[in-house]
């Protein structure tokens, strides 16, 4: 049986746990709690996605928390009560301040806004190789962030958009975080997918066999950009609040570690770090509270990550999507499994 | 003044290397003969200390009565220190370096001030073009001025042995003549050779013993012209039919 | 606009870039010998202000000592960092060096937080290097001279150390070919060690100046200048020492002239002009203004 026949059946069986695991959470955890689970869900967007670029398609791109910004203040300013834009951002352009939306299409309204300014920027930008790719991604950040400072008519300044309405729920997370795993496991495992992981391995005998390199590049960024700016959406409509380093350089290192940790280019390896992550970031600030010493956790998970570069250098999986099982039976014959041993 | 013995060498997950045995006396000029990818390569690359060989030995002696040093544990720049010289394939001389600052790296562990500059002056003496182009950029010699650097090079480091990787690979024949005839020099003036070679009929010719290489066994081995005698060499290297 | 308003300007500029120049090079030396950005490059800068610090404060001592502390403290931190977290994964993709830094980087932070705590410090320096010197219609402190003087200096002696000695023929010789460096008997892990010994050690002087020319020093602050600094390089050529200290230059002088010259209303993009150059000249002159093609080369 290929993948393609069980792919739907099990993603819907998968999708409908989940769903189980939500219903139980909402009824048994306390707000704080589910704000983790919406945290880790929201993280498991960004990871996953930022996989389609970074993993899948081999672009080194840092460039997820401008998209996040981006999203996140479109969202914010698209579902503000009309009145309540009156007051907070008086000089706001009229197409903006009248309008009034709900929450669905102003998240989907924030994504495609990143993904054009992922367009417009990739083009010139994905020319670019290895790390320079990285940088110029990363100086994509701080002129957002500095566009988002200064453009105070839209987005008031340093100040930011606080006081936001409490909009997203786990079901609103729950729903991304299928919707992200769908496309990018078809994406994946598309002939598009096949383009992607080809231009990663050897761009020129991609260009040669007739891909269309520039075109799969950029779409493989916008995609990725698109939800990044719905995450930005969603995470902002948990805090109440955006400021223009709401997303910052931190967040890209925690985004890229989820990725290479979990192996590029493996949307389980991703997720599973994810979670992983943004929980034991979670567990431990109290940990770091009660020692007194802010940031250890952030040393720690940085040591792991050089410790995993220098002994792991694919991450825990590869491209591999293990399966549950063999998962376990891997973890367990660590020593012996051959993929194991660093060249 | 080298013995290996039964060396195995891993090269980028193959076996490349698979029990090489093979001796250079004091004053020879020893040639390793074989097809593209036979092995011979990394066999200089394991002598020299590039590679590790994972069996065998590699024994050294740089006096005539002093002990044999094993090579298989030490790192290539103690070997240079040792008295032993690698002119790598294809030149590799640094592009971004004068041709002066070339052959002066070619000294770099000697402390011998006055030496080297007498060697610098021999050396522009047998090569009179690296003087003349002394301050020119490595990368902007031609092929056969850049084997000349290289070769100064490796004499500045004032060999023993001095191992030779296709000298004639990419030359016109007439330079390569030329190139053969400055090795058969640098024997003359004591320095022992080893030379790696797929242009069979020269190497032959210019050796006094050789070693055919094959999928990284040695298969044959007898002086040079025992060797450009026998007829499977030249069936197989010579071009004969 | 006033001539003694340009010609603070123009100071100011120079201050910058020779601020930006000298960490710039720690970058194009680092990246010239083993390809790597290492992104921990400006949180050397942090490491080498309060080095500064600790030296100024702890005793009287006169400033060229200070300079030799703060320069080896950054020395010594960058050979830590090369020989515990870049030397074990040479030979691997490029981008698993820069995540590293990344990580180096974070942890460096985090340290300095933990032990320093987050609170910005003033950056108190004897009363001599704030005395001011008149030249004509403008007056400037001794320290802003001293910067500029001392950057000078610095990439004088680099660039004699680099181009004449045997030491630092043979760092050029490893920067091209590892093997063949070998070859001539060149430890190459000691020259890869040495590039970031003397990268980090003009960063960290770098962190010595900021702190006196702007007065105040905090756990985060080498984020900002290391990238811009990276820009600069860019805008040199990477790998290349000369291309470093004029994009240091050129950027340290056109972020100021940016700033002083034009409309206020735009001098909050600042930080936007750095990065939308970085990306431009990406683009456009990808070797930089003086760099080789390193892209292209193994």
């Amino acid at each position: 049986m290929s993948d393609r026949d069980t792919f739907l059946p099990k993603f819907a069986a998968l999708a409908l746990i989940g769903a189980g695991l939500v219903f139980w959470a909402r009824s048994v955890l306390d707000p704080y709690a589910l704000s983790i689970v919406m945290f880790v869900g929201i993280n498991v967007i960004l990871a996953v996605s930022l996989n389609i670029s970074n993993g899948f398609t081999g672009l080194f791109s840092l460039g997820h928390p401008a998209f996040m910004t981006i999203g996140g203040y479109m969202t914010a300013i698209l579902v503000m009560p009309a009145a309540r834009k009156g007051l907070m951002l008086p000089d706001l352009p009229a197409f903006l301040a009248g309008q009034e939306w709900s929450f669905l299409p102003a998240l989907l309204a924030g994504g495609s806004l990143s993904a054009l300014v992922a367009v417009i920027v990739g083009f010139p930008v994905l020319r670019l190789r290895g790390h320079y790719l990285a940088v110029a991604t990363l100086g994509l950040i701080f002129i957002v962030q500095s566009l988002a400072v200064n453009l105070d008519g839209v987005t008031r300044g340093a100040l930011g958009l606080s006081g936001l309405p409490s909009l997203t729920t786990t079901w609103w997370v729950y729903g991304f975080v299928l919707l992200t795993l769908f496309v990018c496991w078809r994406l994946k495992h598309s002939s598009l997918g096949r383009t992607m992981l080809a231009i990663r391995e050897n761009e020129l005998a991609a260009a040669c066999l007739g891909v269309r390199v520039a075109r799969t590049r950029v779409f493989a960024f916008a995609l990725g950009a698109f939800f990044a700016g719905i995450a930005g959406g969603l995470w902002v409509h948990v805090v109440t609040l955006i400021s223009p380093d709401s997303f910052s350089f931190g967040l890209a290192f925690q985004l890229v570690v989820m990725v290479v940790v979990g192996g590029t280019g493996s949307i389980t390896g991703a997720s599973i770090v994810a979670a992983v992550l943004t929980l034991a970031t979670e567990f431990l600030k109290p940990v770091e509270e009660s020692l007194n010493l802010y940031g250890a956790s952030q040393i720690a998970i940085a040591v792991g990550v050089i410790l995993i570069l220098i002994y792991r250098p694919a991450g825990l999986f590869g491209t591999a999507e293990p399966q549950p099982l063999n998962l376990i039976k891997r973890l367990g014959s660590r020593h012996t499994s051959p993929a194991n041993s660093p060249e | 003044m080298l013995d290996l013995e039964d060396v195995h060498i891993n090269r980028g997950g193959t076996h490349a290397v698979r029990g090489v045995s093979l001796t250079v006396g004091r004053g020879e000029i020893v040639s390793l003969i074989g097809a593209n990818g036979a092995g011979k390569t990394t066999t200089l690359a394991a002598i020299s200390g590039l590679l590790r060989p994972r069996k065998g030995k590699i024994l050294f002696r740089p006096q005539e009565n002093a002990p044999a040093i094993d090579l298989t544990t030490m790192k290539a720049e103690q070997i240079v220190a040792a008295g032993i010289s690698h002119c790598p394939e294809a030149r590799q001389i640094f592009g971004n370096l004068s041709v002066t600052e070339n052959l002066k790296i070619g000294a770099y562990l000697r402390n011998d001030a006055d030496g080297v500059a007498r060697d610098l002056a021999d050396i522009h003496a047998r090569f009179p073009i690296l003087h003349e182009r002394g301050s020119v950029p490595g990368d902007k010699l031609s092929g056969g001025e850049q084997m000349m650097l290289a070769i100064g090079r490796a004499l500045m480091s004032r060999p023993k042995l001095i191992l030779f990787d296709e000298p004639s690979l990419g030359l016109a024949p007439i330079l390569v003549e030329q190139i053969f005839e400055i090795l058969e020099t640098i024997r003359r003036d004591g320095v022992t050779v080893l030379l790696v070679e797929q242009n069979a009929s020269m190497a032959l010719e210019f050796s006094d013993r050789a070693y055919v290489i094959e999928a990284g066994e040695i298969t044959l081995a007898g002086t040079g012209k025992e060797l450009a005698s026998n007829s499977d060499v030249q069936r197989a290297y010579l071009g004969a039919a | 606009m006033t001539l003694p308003y340009l010609i603070d300007q123009l100071v100011n500029g120079l201050i910058l870039g020779s601020m930006y120049a000298l960490v710039a090079i720690g970058f194009s030396m680092i990246y010239g010998i083993v390809r790597l950005i290492n992104f921990a490059h400006g949180d050397i800068l942090t490491i080498g202000a309060f080095a500064g610090l600790a030296a100024f404060a702890s005793a009287d001592l006169p400033f060229p000592v200070v300079i030799l502390i703060v320069l080896v403290a950054g020395a010594v931190v960058g050979m830590v960092i090369e020989r515990t977290t870049f030397r074990p994964m040479r030979g691997s993709p490029q981008v698993t060096g820069f995540i590293a830094s990344l990580a180096v980087s974070i942890i460096l932070e985090n340290l300095a937080i933990m032990i320093l705590s987050a609170q910005p410090r003033t950056f108190r320096i004897p009363a001599y290097l704030n005395a001011l010197v008149d030249f004509g219609p403008v007056s400037i402190r001794v320290i802003d001279l001293m910067i500029v003087v001392l950057a000078i200096v610095l990439v004088i002696a680099l660039t004699s150390f680099v181009r004449f000695t045997k030491v630092g023929i043979a760092m050029r010789a490893t920067a091209e070919n590892y093997d063949v460096a070998r070859l001539m008997g060149i430890n190459i892990n000691r020259m890869i060690m040495l590039a970031f010994a003397i990268g980090s050690a003009l960063a960290a002087v770098a962190g010595l100046m900021w702190g006196s020319k702007y007065g105040q020093i905090s756990p985060l602050m080498g984020v900002l200048p290391g990238l811009k600094a990276f820009v600069a390089a860019v805008i040199g050529g990477v790998g290349s020492i000369s291309g470093a200290v004029l994009g240091g230059y050129i950027l340290g002088l056109a972020e100021v002239l940016f700033v002083g010259l034009l409309p206020p209303a735009l001098s909050g993009y600042r930080n936007a002009f750095v990065f939308g150059a970085l990306i431009l000249v990406l683009l456009v002159l990808p070797n930089g203004l003086l760099g080789r093609n390193t892209e292209t080369r193994a």
